[in-house]
């Protein structure tokens, strides 16, 4: 059975810091997997080598049957991987409607026209910010402009999904409607690695784990074991609580 | 041979202590001053009305038009650049907004020269006495620039590095946002910085124009090859700016004495073409 | 500006009918006015095509504009005139393509220097050519063409590069360059390859800028480079683009409009004093317009709504 990604041996070096290594896993079609670890463990630079924002130093990623170790990022997002970013990125001078436009317009699967307009109209429901298209993005509140990243990166119909903390700095009220969201698309058969900090949520959303410390996976496996596990808890707290 | 060596060094040295004010202007005070080169043309005009109106020997000239420089670019900034600093919502904003306005200032200065002392080539004779350089005559102006430029790049490196002025500044250029937190006035430190590439400009016209002639078209040209060597030597590396600033010299006197004098800036554009294909942050510059 | 294209189709050809008419019922001097300012509105709007959405500030007008006055004066009396005005066009594609394929990869600033030092590296080789190899300085243009028909020539020009900025403006691309605009990096990760985007409008934007000189060579008769490369044409195509504001598909041209007669008067009036009012003139609007005349307009009128 073929996995929907599969990483190999990653490395990465920034100068002479070794920022990810050694570092592989697999997502099943479908999987929702939580990618977690303390600050400067390596998750982002691992999001960031997945959708070509970087280039790897070693290992290889498939997606499905396709290499994409070496593509750019405009490739790697025509061969179905959508993303979203740590810190919230509208396109300003783009209208909300428009901002969903770009990545069906160019994304995955290519679509124009009236049949892209509806499309729009589909995703901005998906995310609850139904007939909102034509506002500027400027007018959006925070949750909305994370809502309209999301239907950005599901515009273009993705085989995968990469949430690099999606939902990072939401009241608690915000965050059922987020993580309900995600809910939403695991039930259509999406398959999604997150980067996450909030336990919570990758206890609601994902079935199994990978956690990073200092650049390499220190143990994987289902959510509610590898949580418990001592090693990860040193990891995330230190010693004294291990 | 030789000679070509020490032309070379020449003329690198007066590109390297001008870039070093533009990389100053850029790095600290985030200006980019497309009108920079046309400061230069003016420092060099001003040396020859003060050298040929009241025979003021350029040594001397020194003392009056790089405080003149330092004062007109501290004006420029506080009329001119500080509104754009204040209204930019990003570094990319008052990148564009700082180039547009230089542009517009460069046509203004330019113009100003063109009223005064027209178009044509303007030279005058100082120190034009041949000194014996290891068997090779170069000329004492040449020897004297040369100098010129080593001692104010060497005081210039000092000041940054040595004295806690020069590390507030460094601050500045290094992180921007947080500067402020350790109580540094960052809106006077780019001030200063402005002004401090000003008088580097006028000291560069002053000693340029003790050995090459100049036209008040000519500012363009300047700022063209004090960018290159920033650019080569890497944003904000002040020692990365002297090497580049000798390199492009050598480069010049060069393929002007073997190649063809009309082809030095093809010359110039070229090196710094393969050098960003090679090295994208410069010759010092950090990825 | 939001017209119907139903109404404002048949609008913009009467208006086009109207000024194509012009030269045969107006005094030469005025038809030559026409000529300049026609001019303008093309070098703007081409400008904008490409500078306008994706920010990267373009100083290298000038050197498209005198490389096609260039080539006519170098092959008018060689090649049949279309083929002359093919082979500019060709060879300011080329120059784009090698600029835009050495910068447009790299931060935008590198491109707006390099762009800035282009005019006269192109000037000094050009004369360092004709001084060396084909031992020439300043050529004549022989070619039977009064100034109606090179007005008539540009007037064309000008619809057509206005009908490629509508055409972008409604199309994939155009959203493309909004968003590269905007932010480079989330352009890329929705799947459009940035670089190729910049590199082409930028082509299509200098291939038209060249065939602006290249039309417009006859009108001086006596070319030699330090006519054609003049910086001021740079200079003053950015204004009036900013002026009118680049982000749409109107502001250039009616920044161009006024602005070009301003220039004329001024020209006239204060011979000596040109440069720096141009200067002056050019601070003051990246000033208090930053967005253009246009978005000004917009401001006030929402203002007012709300």
């Amino acid at each position: 059975m073929s996995e929907a990604l599969q990483i190999s041996n990653l490395h990465k070096r920034f100068g002479g810091l070794i920022a990810v290594r050694d570092v592989s896993f697999s997502l099943a079609p479908g999987e929702v997997v939580g990618l977690l670890g303390p600050n400067g463990s390596g998750k982002t630079t691992v999001m960031n080598m997945i959708s070509g924002a970087l280039p790897c130093d070693g290992g290889t990623i498939r997606l499905g049957q396709t290499d994409i170790t070496k593509m750019k990022p405009h490739r790697v997002a025509k061969q179905g991987v959508a993303r979203t970013f740590q810190l919230v990125r509208p396109l300003p001078t783009l209208t909300v409607g428009e901002n969903v436009l770009l990545s069906l317009a160019f994304g995955h699967r290519r679509h124009w026209g009236r049949e892209a307009r509806e499309l729009v109209e589909e995703k901005l429901a998906f995310v609850g910010l139904a007939g909102r298209g034509d506002e500027q993005v400027s007018n959006l509140t925070y949750i909305d402009q994370k809502r309209m990243e999301m239907a950005r990166a599901l515009a273009s119909e993705p085989e995968l999904l990469l949430l690099d903390e999606w939902l990072a700095g939401l009241n608690p009220s915000e965050l059922k409607i987020g993580i309900d969201l995600v809910q939403h698309l695991q039930g259509q058969g999406m398959t999604v690695l997150l980067v996450e900090h909030i336990m919570e949520a990758v206890r609601a959303l994902c079935s199994r784990c990978i956690v990073m410390s200092a650049g390499e996976v220190i143990a994987e496996g289902p959510s509610a074991e590898v949580l418990a596990q001592p090693a990860v808890i040193k990891a995330y707290l230190g010693d004294d609580h291990a | 041979m030789l000679e070509h060596v020490v032309n070379g060094l020449v003329l690198g040295g007066t590109y390297a202590l001008v870039a070093m004010g533009l990389t100053i202007q850029y790095g600290i005070a985030r200006i980019m001053n497309l009108s920079f080169g046309d400061t230069i043309i003016a420092a060099c005009f001003g040396t020859y009305v003060l050298f040929s109106t009241l025979q003021i020997n350029p040594i001397l000239a020194l003392a009056v038009v790089v405080p003149l420089g330092y004062a007109a670019s501290l004006l420029i900034y506080r009329v001119i650049m500080k509104p754009l600093v204040d209204r930019a919502p990003s570094d990319g904003a008052l990148e564009v907004d700082s180039i547009l306005v230089t542009f517009g200032l460069l046509f203004a200065i330019q113009g100003v020269l063109l009223i005064f002392f027209g178009g044509g080539y303007t030279s005058y004779s100082f120190l034009n006495t041949p000194v014996n350089v290891l068997g090779t005559a170069v000329a004492g102006n040449r020897l004297l620039a040369l100098g010129l430029s080593l001692v104010i790049a060497a005081v210039l490196v000092l000041v940054l590095y040595r004295s806690r002025w020069g590390m507030m500044l460094r601050a500045v250029a290094l992180a921007p946002q947080s500067a402020p937190l350790f109580g540094i006035d960052t809106d006077r430190a780019a001030r200063t910085a402005f002004a401090i590439g000003g008088a580097l400009a006028a000291t560069g016209g002053v000693v340029v124009s003790m050995f090459q002639t100049f036209t008040a078209t000519g500012g363009v040209v300047f700022t063209m090859k004090a960018l290159i060597v920033v650019i080569l030597g890497g944003k904000g590396s002040v020692p990365g700016a002297i090497v580049a600033g000798l390199l492009l010299g050598l480069v010049e006197t060069f393929v002007a004495a073997y190649v063809d004098p009309g082809l030095t800036l093809a010359a110039v554009y070229t090196v710094f073409l393969v050098l960003l294909l090679v090295r994208p942050n410069g010759l010092f510059g950090k990825a | 500006m939001t017209m119907k294209p139903s109404i404002a189709f048949p609008v913009a050809a009467a208006v086009l009918a109207v000024l194509a008419a012009a030269p045969l019922f107006i005094p030469d001097y005025w038809t030559g006015v026409l000529l300049g300012m026609t001019g303008y509105v093309t070098l703007a709007t081409a400008w904008a095509l490409f500078s306008g959405p994706t920010r990267y500030v373009s100083l290298a007008t000038v050197a498209f504009f005198g490389v096609g006055a260039y080539v006519v004066a170098v092959l008018n009396e060689a090649l049949p005139y279309p083929l002359v005005l093919l082979s500019a066009a060709g060879i300011g594609m080329i120059l784009a393509l090698a600029v835009g394929l050495s910068t447009l990869r790299l931060a935008g600033v590198y491109f707006v220097i390099f762009t800035f030092g282009l005019a006269e590296l192109v000037r000094q080789t050009v004369s360092w050519w004709e001084v060396n190899i084909t031992y020439t300085m300043g050529r004549y243009v022989f070619l039977p063409f009064e100034g109606r028909h090179i007005y008539w020539q540009l007037l064309a020009l000008a619809a057509v590069t206005l009908l490629i900025s509508w055409a972008i403006g409604r199309s994939r691309l155009g959203l493309a360059l909004k968003a590269i605009g905007d932010d480079e990096v989330v352009a890329a990760h929705a799947g459009i390859d940035v670089t190729r985007v910049k590199l082409l409008l930028f082509v299509i934007s200098a291939t038209l800028i060249t065939l602006v000189g290249a039309i417009q060579a006859p009108r001086w008769t006596y070319i030699e480079p330090s006519i054609v490369f003049n910086p001021t044409v740079s200079f003053m195509t950015l204004i009036m683009a900013l002026l009118g504001g680049p982000m749409r598909l109107w502001g250039p041209a009616l920044g161009a409009i006024p602005l070009f007669l301003l220039f004329e008067w001024l020209s006239v009036s204060f011979p000596d004093h040109f440069s720096i009012i141009l200067g002056l003139l050019f601070i003051l609007i990246v000033f208090v317009m930053p967005q253009g005349v246009l978005a000004k307009i917009d401001d006030i009128r929402k203002g007012g709504r709300a």
